[in-house]
């Protein structure tokens, strides 16, 4: 991994430099002191591995406690048909054949990674773009960064509704309208099923973007202004800067939010619930309404939701894998 | 070493706690201790801070006062079958679950219920027979006591009516003109063509286009199943089932008399739109009465029987019933609170006289006169419509994924206008009568 | 020396056209991003709204729909929603900060996998995991309690959270391995580094966490709904689903619950923002 630390200290640290030390930034295997004998250093490795541990130890027993026992649990009930209060019968493979010969399963499986890919993008361009438009210590920009922010901090409840009477299918609705000036013909947006799959991904960029856009600002918030300084002193353009300077240093956002966009993309849910619950006649259908279509509303088939969350979550997993894999490969170039 | 050891009986520790969990298969169902004194803890599907939670623990306080029997009433809206299946999991379930009829066959399914013994209670050859078959499962034994019942009745714009000169709809046929004056003729005088015919939520969200097509399948004298001998099968695509898909579908392809946005329309957003006079025909049911003469003025509409269709009059008729579930350790006053529910005194006090909070929209006990209570005149259309026209959702062992599926259907057929009504219903028909099997109940 | 403090140097620019530019710009975001929100906002005022249109100037005013929402009990509710939330939070800031500093800075067998797993947890939809949860949320292994019907029981669960402990990871991994090497030899403990040396350089993700932190916690609706076991311990998110398929109220109601959870979470993100202005001239001491 090349280190590319924003906060160096003093030797030159622009893109190109190489690493001084064979390891990754900011790892350190520990003091290095003298031992005197194997004891003493066995103790001390002994220390070493286990402070980390301790460490993690408030972590590991929530999760432990309130998100793997329930996961082994949920993987658990895939096999059966869940009746709480009657007992389980085991059948198997059932609920996995329930969820994937379901004839919409392939048409979901398409739209969640169509919306995913398209949502992420989305947000993560135009979070950037708002991120450097928007920095700056100045007063004013706190007011203005506050009230973009704003799609994040409302209720997913009240974001539906706005949209849904922006997206009113009429010529006179809000949206409508404003396509009409610019000469475009009105759209029945959510109320089509061309429409309305890309109707939910605007949404979801339009929340999502101020989302990606305060992590962005706390990386930025971190560059260090001697390289701009020094930038602007060699007479660099804007772009040669953001180029050189703010986007290496903007390394560790970029590797949260790919990260994230691989874990939680295919969970896309609320949205869709709320917009479209999935229509119309099946545009809009993700895994999530499927699985909650199938397994949630219609009670006593928990059985089949937990197969189809299972598959979502090998799916997530393999997705989340590959991301990690082609980043280590990336840096290591 | 002692990692290894520690390892071990952390990953035993977990499969314990797994395992002691919830599969408990071998448990039979043990009669719980029973205390005719116990508190019954009565669970009710409405908002919580809403009136007609204020109703229910009205009737309960009643109930109490009546046999000293302590009562607490819990209401929860938003995620009601989870908590119940959580407390399921517990093997813990509260005494009085006030529901759904349509629930029925799952709350049956599941084991959560106790079975009723008709002759057992007081007072229950009071109750009208078509609610007591509301609470029939297809073993033909009752596992709940009706208490309350509702049909549905067209709202209609009264004040447009008028401008547009036209009389009250009479059939199928008067509908969509009249629904066409409302979406041409601007019967709201504004000068904009900002109005429609129909209010319909379409949506498949809880399957409500499918409740909402339920009353126009009726009417065109199709039905979801055909029962034989508590067996059956699917009569979905039958000719008269076709008329109605048919009909529904040339509303918003044909006629074009559909408010804009109704395939995603839920209840809310239908209850919205007619309150702001997007348009001004809304089949729905009598609790949003009170609602609407607030918002938008008891003079401006009029409420009528829906008009017969090709094969006569029908509506869809739905309750609640006041089950008992399993596992109470008060079963002596599970069955007085579920008599005192439907007992006249108790279906009075759920009426809630012409308040803002009925829990008993349409009494079930025959010896209620309504008019004792209820000025309203309005009321009597929606009991004449129950007792002329009234059709409850099948009784199958579990209705909600034909719901779904049938919601999805029709929604297709509202939002595509070259999808054909009879290949559609012949697809749906297969995937009932797929169901059906899994249920095991197909003829 | 201005044109440096940004990485686009907008604020260099000063003439007039960059500053009627710089209005324009700004006015357009606010109003895609905040414009909608504050429109619907206004109609928690009025009585009946058109489904249709925002209404911006409402013909008539009225406060019902707030009257109806006390009555539904939401001052309660957001009571309960500030305890979750304040209290959760803190636990979580501090036990992600915690697990953040082994994970980036510490080599050790096993850290890929322990990531891994904390990542694999927010793969996991929570409506699925509901009734398992619940049920070791009503005997939790090993302690044996308790934790439905009270508010702890919402504030456990949300302690660990797999994304304040990823963004935490990755801003710590940058800090130079110098720093600390040279506390060490000053003879910091371990304790003091993390506290001392590695936390105060990670203010920006400190907000970071801060922020989506609170916004998740108090976003909440599956865990507070299977906690409750009445409507005392809702939280407010809870109730405002719950009015939104209420068929006895209007939408005017929902709005004026979902003002009420508004006005927190503004409060806090502005709060929050503070740190990313320290974060800047922290950048500017080092070297």
């Amino acid at each position: 991994m090349s280190s590319t630390g924003p906060r160096a200290a003093t030797t030159d640290r622009t893109a190109a430099a190489a690493p001084t030390t064979g390891r990754r930034p900011g790892r350190s295997g520990g003091p290095r002191k003298a031992t005197r004998n194997r004891a003493g250093r066995f103790r001390e490795a002994a220390k070493r591995q286990l402070i980390p541990w301790l460490f993690l130890a408030p972590a590991l027993i929530i999760f432990a406690l309130f998100k793997f026992v329930p996961l082994v649990r949920m993987i658990e009930m895939s096999f059966y048909q869940v009746r709480p209060f009657l007992g389980d019968v085991y059948v198997g493979g059932a609920n996995y054949d329930q969820v994937s010969s379901d004839e919409v399963f392939q048409d979901a499986i398409w739209h969640t990674v169509y919306l995913a890919v398209g949502t992420t993008a989305g947000s993560i361009v135009l979070g950037l773009v708002l991120a450097l438009l928007l920095e700056g210590q100045v007063k004013h920009l706190w007011f203005v960064r506050s009230a973009v922010f704003l799609p994040v901090v409302a209720a997913m409840a009240v974001v539906a509704e706005v949209w849904r009477i922006l997206y009113y299918p009429n010529a006179d609705g809000a949206v409508n309208s404003i396509l009409g000036l610019v000469g475009f013909g009105p759209s029945a947006f959510l109320n089509s099923a061309d429409t309305s799959l890309n109707s939910v991904m605007v949404v979801g960029i339009w929340k999502g973007a101020p989302y990606d856009m305060m992590i962005f600002l706390a990386g930025l918030a971190g560059v260090d202004r001697a390289l701009y300084e020094a930038a602007s002193v060699d007479g660099a353009s804007v772009w040669r800067r953001l180029w050189h300077v703010t986007f290496p240093a903007l390394r560790p956002v970029f590797a949260i939010l790919l990260t994230l966009a691989a874990i939680r993309g295919l969970r896309v849910f609320t949205e869709v619930f709320l917009l479209t619950n999935g229509g119309p006649n099946g545009s809009s259908e993700v895994l999530m309404t499927l699985i909650y279509k199938l397994g949630l509303e219609r009670s006593g088939e928990l059985g089949v939701a937990s197969a189809g969350s299972v598959v979502l979550l090998a799916a997530t997993a393999t997705l989340t894998v590959i991301v990690q894999v082609l980043r280590r490969r990336g840096a290591h170039r | 070493m002692l990692n290894h050891r520690v390892a071990t009986a952390f990953v035993t520790l977990l499969a314990v706690a797994v395992t002691s969990a919830g599969c408990g298969a071998d448990d039979a169902k043990p009669k719980a201790k029973q205390d005719n004194k116990s508190e019954l803890e009565i669970w009710t599907r409405r908002t919580p801070g809403s009136e007609q939670e204020l109703t229910t623990k009205r009737l309960a306080e009643a109930f109490t006062k009546k046999t000293g029997i302590p009562t607490k009433v819990i209401a929860i809206f938003e995620g009601f079958e989870t908590k119940l299946q959580q407390r399921a999991s517990q093997k813990d379930l509260p005494d009085i679950v006030i529901n759904d009829t349509a629930q029925l066959g799952t709350l049956v399914d599941q084991g959560l219920v106790q079975e009723v013994k008709k002759d057992d209670i007081e007072g229950g050859d009071d109750i009208s027979d078509r609610a007591w078959n509301a609470a029939k499962a297809i073993d033909g034994k009752y596992y709940a006591v009706p208490t309350s019942a509702q049909a549905f009745a067209l709202f209609v714009r009264k004040d447009w009516r008028e401008k547009v000169g036209m009389e009250q709809p009479k059939s199928w046929d008067d509908l969509v003109t009249l629904g066409k004056a409302f979406t041409e003729k601007d019967p709201d005088g504004n000068g904009k063509k900002d109005t429609a015919g129909f209010i319909i939520p379409a949506s498949t969200e809880r399957g409500y286009a499918s409740w909402y097509w339920s009353t126009y399948l009726y009417q065109a004298g199709g039905d979801y199943f055909k029962e034989q001998d508590g067996k059956f099968s699917s009569a979905i695509n039958s000719d008269e089932s076709v008329t109605a898909a048919t009909w529904f579908q040339d509303l918003f392809c044909e006629d074009k008399v559909v408010m804009p946005g109704a395939v995603t329309a839920n209840t809310n957003t239908s209850h919205q739109l007619w309150e702001a006079g997007k348009a001004g025909i809304y089949l729905t049911g009598p609790y949003v009465m009170g609602r609407f003469d607030k918002s938008l003025g008891k003079d401006k509409f009029e409420i009528i029987a829906p008009p017969p269709g090709p094969k006569g009059e029908g509506s869809l008729a739905e309750g609640e019933n006041v089950y008992l579930m399993a596992g109470s350790k008060n079963e002596g006053g599970q069955e007085k609170f579920a008599e005192f529910a439907a007992s006249v005194e108790g279906q009075e006090i759920g009426m809630d006289a012409d308040r803002a909070g009925p829990i008993v929209r349409l009494p079930v006990n025959t010896k209620v006169e309504m008019s004792n209570t209820r000025k309203d005149p309005r009321w009597e259309v929606f009991q004449k419509v129950y007792d002329d026209a009234g059709v409850y959702s099948p009784t199958v062992k579990q209705w909600t994924p034909f719901r779904q599926m049938s919601a999805d259907a029709l929604n297709a057929l509202a939002a595509d206008c070259s999808a054909d009504p009879k290949q559609t219903m012949d697809e749906l028909s297969k995937k009932f009568d797929a169901e059906l099997d899994k249920q095991g109940v197909r003829a | 020396m201005s044109g440096v403090d940004t990485a686009l140097g907008l604020d260099a620019k000063r003439g007039p056209v960059a500053v009627i530019a710089k209005t324009v710009l700004y006015g357009a975001l606010i109003f895609v991003f905040a414009g909608p929100l504050v429109a619907i906002m206004i109609g928690a005022f009025i009585p009946v709204s058109d489904p249709t249109k925002l209404t911006v100037i409402p013909d008539e005013f009225t406060l019902d729909n707030f009257r109806q929402a006390i009555e539904r009990d939401v001052f309660l509710y957001l009571f309960n929603s500030f305890v979750v939330v304040g209290v959760g939070l803190l636990f979580q800031v501090l036990v992600s900060i915690l697990a953040a500093y082994a994970l980036a800075r510490k080599k050790f067998v096993g850290s890929t996998l322990v990531m891994l797993a904390f990542l694999g947890t927010m793969m996991l939809p929570e409506e699925v995991l509901a009734i398992p949860l619940s049920l070791v949320l009503a005997d939790v292994p090993v302690v044996h309690v308790n934790l439905i019907g009270s508010l702890t029981g919402m504030i456990v669960p949300v302690i660990a959270w797999g994304f304040s402990i990823l963004v935490m990871t990755e801003f710590m991994k940058d800090i130079p391995v110098e720093l600390e090497e040279a506390a060490r030899i000053d003879g910091a403990g371990e304790l003091r580094i993390f506290w001392s040396v590695v936390l105060p350089l990670c203010r920006p993700a400190l907000g970071v966490i801060g922020i989506f932190g609170f916004a998740m916690i108090w976003d909440q609706y599956m865990l507070p709904l299977l906690v409750a076991v009445d409507n005392e311990q809702f939280t407010l998110p809870l109730a405002l689903r719950t009015l939104r398929t209420d068929e006895e109220v209007g939408v005017g109601v929902l709005l004026a619950g979902s003002l009420l959870a508004l006005l927190p979470s503004v409060i806090a993100f502005l709060a929050f923002q503070r740190s990313f202005l320290r974060g800047l001239t922290s950048g500017a001491v080092k070297g």
